[in-house]
C-alpha cells in the first residue's frame, strides 16, 4: 500500500492506493501554522485500523518552505555577496544583511582578483554583532571555480564556528548569479525548520509502526528521500501544481499535448503537458518574487476557484478573488461560481435549490435575470481560463532560442485534451472544453489525483557536468566538486557524456533512488571547440544528464 | 520606463568553418557572462526569441546571383530576421530601445551579393532600413558604424540615398581591410554629404573616439535630425582584438552607446571572444537599459593604461572639422551636380570578395533627378567559386523615389530584359514592395 499527502494552502489531501485502487482517502483544513500536525491528522485518519506494516510508501508534498519564507520565520541570515565586475550592487535586493566582497573569477574559472581578507574578517564581525548564525555566500562564476566560497567556508568554519554556512557551488551548477545567490539564501534560512520536520516526520512514523521512511514531492514532480530533502529544501516548494500535474499524468498516460487545469476552492492552477511530459518553467521556480534555480513545473495560478463568489459591480455581474466559504449548493452564505454553472447547466450538485435562491436573489436586487446572470459568469469563467491557457502556449512557443537548428524546427503547440483534476473540475470545465474544440478527460479520481499523483511519482534527478579540457576540469552538479578529467586534452563528448552517468548514477545512489538512476535521458549535449590564432587549444562541454519525472515501477495505471 | 530588447542569437551551430573568426565559439563566453549576470531576469530588460527574414525581406535590399537561397543559410536569415524583430519590439513601443546581439554579421555586403564578403553575406541593418521603410514608413535614418572596419557594405548600399546618413569611424584603411573608409568618400552626386567617415590611425582610444563622438557624431545627428538611428555595433575597437590595433575599452563602449542612444543596435564585429565581447556586450545592455556600468571592466583593465596622444587628439580635430563642413554645404555641391549631370551619372567599379575569392565588374549609372535621388542600375558580372560565369541587369528604385522614376523604372525593366546581354534582369520596386527577376535563357520571372 501507497501512501500520498498533499498539503495545500487550503486543504490537506491523503489517499491509500493499491493494486491501482484508491483504498482511502480523506480532505482536512491545512493550519498554516502547524503543518506538521495537518499532515500526521491526515495520516492518522489514512491508516485507521490498517496494519502499519503494510505500508511500503509514504510521499509528503508540502508548503512548509513556502510557508516559511511567506510569513517571515526564516531563520535570519547573512548574505555575502562576491559580484565581481557587472551589474551594479543595487542590483541585487535580496537580504536586508547584504555584504559585498572583492574576489573574482570569469566564466573559464580563472581567478581574476583574489579575496581580500581583512574585508572578509570585517564582513564576519559585522555578521556576528548582528547574532547571525547562518550565512549564506554566493561569488559570481562560482559554478565555474568556488575557490573563495570554499576560502570563506574555511575562515568561517576557523574563526565562527557557530555560523553556519551554505555556499552557492554547492546548490546549483547553473548559470544566473542573483538566482544562485536567492537559492541559497533561502536554503540557508529554511535549513534549521525544514530537518526540525525532517525529524518530526521521521520520528512520527516510526512511533506508528510504519517501516518505511517518507519521500519528499519536489517541484520538478519528482520525490526525493525525506533523508536528501535536507541538502535543498527549497526544492519541495510548489509541490501542489506538482502532485496534480503528476496526478493527471497518472490518470491519462497517453502521450499526448494536454493541459492540465486543477479547479481549487480559490485558485486553478493551469499546466502544460507536452508528447506526454510536464513543461518546465524556463526560469525556474520564482519564491518570493525572486526567479531561482529551483526546476519547477510551468503553473499558471489564476485566482478564480469553484468557491470564488459572485459579486455585481456596476450593474454586472463579477468574480471575487477572495473565497468566502463553500458555494450555496453546499450551505454556504455567498453564491459561488460552482453555483452559477450548477444552475446554468441545471447540474443538480448539492443543494441546486440553495444554489437558485441566493443567486436569483442576487440577481433580482440588480434588475437582472437568472439566466443573464449565469450565463455572464459562465462566459467570465470560460474567457479568462481560455485567455491564460492561450498566454502559456504562446510564451511557450516563443522561448528564446539560440540554434539555427531551433529557430528553424520552431515549435507549435497543438492542443489534444484538457485533463482536469480538483473537486470543481467537472462542473466547471466542460463549457471550456467545447469552446477550445477539444476532449476534456475526467476520471472518477479526479477530485483526489494530486495525492494520489505523489503516491506513485518515482524520484527525478538531474546531474550536469562542465568540462574545460583546456583546464583540465570537469564541474559536477549538484555538489559543485571539481576533478581532474580521466581522458585529460583528448577527452570527447562520449567521455564527457560517460562521466556524467557516473555522477549520477553516484549522485543518486548517495541519495537512495536505487536502480532509478538507470533510466536517464541527455537533456543536454554541449560542445564547442576553443580556437586560439589559429588552431585549436581545447574544448568545452556542457552535458546534462537525468532521471526524468514518471512512475515507481509498481505503478501500472489505475482500474476504470 | 520601458524596458530594453535583447535578442540574444550566438548561432551555437553555425561557422564559416571551423577555426575561422566568425565560429561558434564566438558568443559562448558573451552567453555565459550575460547568463551569469541574470540580466535577462531584470525588469529593465525584455528578451525576445529569434526571427527569421523573409526572402523578399532579402530582396527588398540585396541583388542575390543567382538568388537570395544561392546566397544565404538558415543562419543568416535567422540574423537579419532578428534584427527585424528587435526593430518591430521598437516600433511597436514594447521597449525603449533594442540590441540585437546576433550573428553571422553583415555590414561588408553590398547591394549585390554574389558571395560572402568580410564575413558578411547579407546586410542586417540595410535590411532592417528597407524594413523600417516598408512597414513603417519611416524616411529618415541615420546609421552609425562602430566597427573597427570600414562599413564599406552599407556605405554602397546608402551611397545614393540622401535619406540615410550613414557614419563610420574605424581604424584607417591603409592599415586594415576592407582598405576604404577615406574622408573624401563623402556620397554619390545626388546623396552627397550623407556618407562620413573618420579613418583614425591605429591604437586610437576611448578619448579620441569619444571626442569623434561628441563633436561629429552628435552635432550630425542634431543636423540631420534622422527618425531611427541605429549603431551597425561591432566591437573590434577594443584593445584585445585580434584582427585589428585600436585601443577602445568596455567602459569606451558603454559611454558611446549611452551618449549615441541609439534606438536599435545590432552586432556586427569582434573576435575577440574571451577578453572583450563578454565585457562590451555587457556595457552595451546596461548603457541601453539607462543602467549603472561604472563598476563594469575587462579583468586586465588598467585606468592608466591607455593616454591619447595631444598629436592624435589635433589630428581626430582637423578630420572632424573637415567632416562637418562637407556635411553642412552638402546642399549646395548636389545642386551644382544636378545642373551639371546628363541624364545619367556612371561609374564603374571592380569589388573582391576576400572570403570566397570572386572578382566581380559593376557599371553603375544613376538617374540624375531633380525630384529625388534618383533610381540606380548595377549592370554586374563575375565568376562564382563554382566556376560558372554570372550577369545581372539590376534596377533599384528607392522607397521614396518619385513617380517619374518609378514609371521610368519600370518601363526600362520592360524594355531591357527583351534586348540584354546579361543572364539575369532585376527589378527592385520598392514602393511596390515587388522583386522580379527575369531569366532571359528559361525566359521565366520569378517575384518574390
Amino acid at each position: 500500500m501507497l501512501i500520498g499527502i498533499d498539503v495545500g494552502g487550503t486543504y490537506t489531501d491523503g489517499v491509500i492506493f493499491d493494486q491501482g485502487e484508491i483504498k482511502a482517502s480523506t480532505k482536512a483544513s491545512t493550519d498554516s501554522e502547524d503543518i506538521k500536525g495537518s499532515v500526521l491528522r491526515v495520516l492518522e485518519q489514512l491508516l485507521g485500523a490498517r496494519n502499519p506494516q503494510d505500508i511500503q510508501r509514504v510521499v509528503l508534498g508540502t508548503t512548509l518552505v513556502t510557508n516559511i519564507l511567506a510569513t517571515g520565520r526564516g531563520e535570519p541570515a547573512g548574505l555575502l555577496l562576491l559580484p565581481g565586475y557587472g551589474l551594479p550592487h543595487d542590483a541585487y535586493s535580496i537580504s536586508p544583511h547584504t555584504w559585498y566582497l572583492k574576489g573574482a573569477v570569469d566564466f573559464r574559472g580563472r581567478e581574476i582578483e583574489p579575496l581580500d581578507q581583512k574585508e572578509l574578517a570585517e564582513a564576519l564581525r559585522a555578521i556576528s554583532a548582528k547574532g547571525l548564525s547562518r550565512v549564506a555566500v554566493a561569488a559570481k562564476f562560482a559554478n565555474r571555480n568556488s575557490k573563495h566560497e570554499q576560502e570563506i567556508r574555511e575562515y568561517i568554519l576557523e574563526n565562527y564556528p557557530d555560523i553556519k554556512v551554505s555556499i552557492s557551488s554547492e546548490v546549483s551548477g547553473k548559470l544566473n548569479f542573483p538566482r544562485r545567490a536567492v537559492t541559497t539564501y533561502f536554503t540557508a534560512m529554511t535549513l534549521s525548520e525544514w530537518n526540525k520536520f525532517a525529524d518530526e516526520i521521521e520520528s512520527a512514523l516510526q512511533q506508528r509502526g510504519i517501516d518505511t521512511s517518507a519521500d519528499i514531492l519536489k517541484a520538478d514532480g519528482g520525490t526525493v528521500s525525506l533523508a536528501s530533502s535536507r541538502i535543498m529544501p527549497c526544492e519541495t516548494v510548489f509541490s501542489g501544481p506538482a502532485a496534480s500535474t503528476m496526478g493527471a499524468l497518472a490518470l491519462n498516460r497517453d502521450k499526448l499535448n494536454s493541459v492540465v487545469i486543477d479547479v481549487g476552492g480559490t485558485t486553478s492552477d493551469i499546466s502544460l503537458i507536452i508528447d506526454g511530459e510536464p513543461l518546465y518553467a524556463a526560469k525556474g521556480a520564482v519564491i518570493e518574487n525572486h526567479l531561482t534555480h529551483v526546476n519547477a513545473f510551468a503553473v499558471r495560478s489564476l485566482a478564480l476557484g469553484g468557491d470564488s463568489p459572485i459579486i455585481v459591480v456596476n450593474g454586472i455581474p463579477e468574480l471575487s478573488p477572495i473565497r468566502q466559504g463553500p458555494a450555496a449548493c453546499f450551505g454556504g452564505q455567498v453564491p459561488t461560481v460552482i453555483d452559477a454553472f450548477n444552475i446554468h447547466y441545471a447540474l443538480n450538485i448539492g443543494d441546486a435549490e440553495a444554489s437558485q435562491v441566493k443567486l436569483a436573489s442576487m440577481a433580482g436586487d440588480h434588475a437582472l435575470s437568472l439566466d443573464q446572470m449565469t450565463a455572464v459568469i459562465v462566459e467570465k469563467v470560460t474567457e479568462r481560463l481560455m485567455k491564460a491557457i492561450e498566454e502559456m502556449f504562446s510564451q511557450w512557443e516563443k522561448e528564446p532560442a539560440y540554434k539555427v537548428w531551433e529557430v528553424i524546427h520552431r515549435r507549435k503547440f497543438e492542443l489534444q485534451q484538457l485533463i482536469g483534476i480538483g473537486a470543481a473540475a467537472e462542473a466547471i470545465l466542460p463549457p471550456l472544453a467545447e469552446r477550445m474544440g477539444v476532449h476534456l478527460f475526467m476520471h472518477k479520481y479526479s477530485a483526489v489525483a494530486n495525492a494520489l499523483g505523489a503516491s506513485v511519482v518515482r524520484p527525478t534527478l538531474s546531474v550536469q557536468v562542465h568540462v574545460d579540457t583546456a583546464a583540465n576540469i570537469c564541474t559536477i552538479d549538484p555538489g559543485g566538486k571539481q576533478a581532474p578529467l580521466p581522458q585529460g586534452a583528448k577527452t570527447q563528448l562520449e567521455d564527457v557524456k560517460a562521466l556524467a552517468c557516473k555522477y549520477l548514477v553516484g549522485i543518486g545512489g548517495e541519495r537512495g533512488m536505487g536502480d532509478y538512476t538507470g533510466e536517464y535521458k541527455f537533456f543536454m549535449q554541449e560542445q564547442f571547440n576553443t580556437i586560439r590564432g589559429y588552431s585549436g587549444s581545447g574544448k568545452l562541454f556542457d552535458v546534462g544528464v537525468q532521471v526524468k519525472p514518471g512512475f515507481i515501477k509498481e505503478y501500472k495505471g489505475v482500474r476504470s | 520606463m520601458k524596458p530594453t530588447g535583447i535578442l540574444f542569437f550566438p548561432a551555437f551551430d553555425w561557422a564559416i568553418s571551423p577555426t575561422h573568426p566568425e565560429r561558434e565559439e564566438r558568443l559562448l563566453y558573451t552567453r555565459d557572462q550575460i547568463f551569469e549576470e541574470g540580466i535577462m531576469d531584470l525588469p529593465q530588460i525584455r528578451e525576445y526569441e529569434p526571427g527569421i527574414a523573409s526572402h523578399s525581406d532579402v530582396a527588398r535590399l540585396h541583388f542575390c546571383i543567382p538568388d537570395v537561397a544561392a546566397q544565404v543559410t538558415e543562419a543568416h536569415l535567422i540574423s537579419a530576421g532578428s534584427s527585424l524583430r528587435i526593430a518591430d519590439a521598437v516600433m511597436q513601443g514594447e521597449v525603449r530601445n533594442g540590441f540585437a546581439i546576433v550573428r553571422p554579421p553583415g555590414h561588408h555586403s553590398m547591394t549585390v551579393s554574389h558571395g560572402n564578403r568580410g564575413f558578411c553575406n547579407i546586410n542586417n541593418e540595410a535590411i532592417l532600413v528597407e524594413y523600417l521603410r516598408h512597414k513603417y514608413n519611416i524616411k529618415k535614418v541615420a546609421i552609425v558604424d562602430t566597427d573597427v572596419h570600414h562599413g564599406d557594405g552599407t556605405q554602397e548600399i546608402f551611397w545614393d540615398d540622401p535619406d540615410v546618413l550613414f557614419i563610420s569611424f574605424h581604424q584607417d584603411g591603409r592599415t586594415l581591410y576592407p582598405g576604404s573608409g577615406f574622408l573624401d568618400e563623402l556620397g554619390g552626386p545626388l546623396a552627397y554629404g550623407t556618407t562620413i567617415n573618420l579613418p583614425l590611425r591605429p591604437r586610437t582610444t576611448d578619448t579620441g573616439i569619444l571626442y569623434a563622438l561628441d563633436e561629429l557624431i552628435m552635432p550630425l545627428l542634431d543636423e540631420f535630425k534622422p527618425e531611427i538611428v541605429i549603431n551597425s555595433a561591432g566591437q573590434d575597437n577594443h584593445y584585445t582584438d585580434p584582427l585589428a590595433d585600436m585601443a577602445f575599452t568596455a567602459q569606451g563602449y558603454a559611454k558611446l552607446n549611452s551618449r549615441l542612444a541609439p534606438d536599435i543596435a545590432v552586432l556586427e564585429g569582434g573576435y575577440s571572444v574571451e577578453t572583450a565581447l563578454p565585457y562590451i556586450n555587457m556595457g552595451l545592455i546596461m548603457a541601453m537599459a539607462g543602467m549603472d556600468y561604472s563598476s563594469l571592466r575587462e579583468p586586465d583593465f588598467n585606468p592608466v593604461r591607455f593616454q591619447e596622444s595631444s598629436g592624435n587628439l589635433e589630428y581626430i580635430k582637423q578630420m572632424v572639422d573637415r567632416q562637418l563642413n562637407a556635411f553642412r554645404h552638402r546642399e549646395e555641391v548636389i545642386n551644382a551636380n544636378r545642373k551639371k549631370g546628363d541624364d545619367f551619372f556612371k561609374s564603374q567599379r571592380s569589388i573582391f570578395y576576400d572570403t570566397e575569392y570572386i572578382s566581380e565588374d559593376q557599371r553603375i549609372s544613376l538617374r540624375n533627378c531633380n525630384k529625388c535621388g534618383g533610381f540606380r542600375i548595377i549592370d554586374s558580372s563575375a565568376q562564382h567559386h563554382d566556376g560558372k560565369y554570372y550577369t545581372a541587369y539590376c534596377i533599384s528604385v528607392p522607397f521614396w523615389a518619385c513617380d517619374g522614376c518609378q514609371q521610368e523604372a519600370r518601363s526600362l525593366y520592360a524594355d531591357v530584359l527583351r534586348k540584354t546581354p546579361n543572364r539575369q534582369v532585376f527589378l527592385q520596386d520598392r514602393p511596390a514592395n515587388q522583386f522580379r527577376c527575369y531569366d532571359v535563357e528559361t525566359e521565366k520571372e520569378t517575384i518574390l
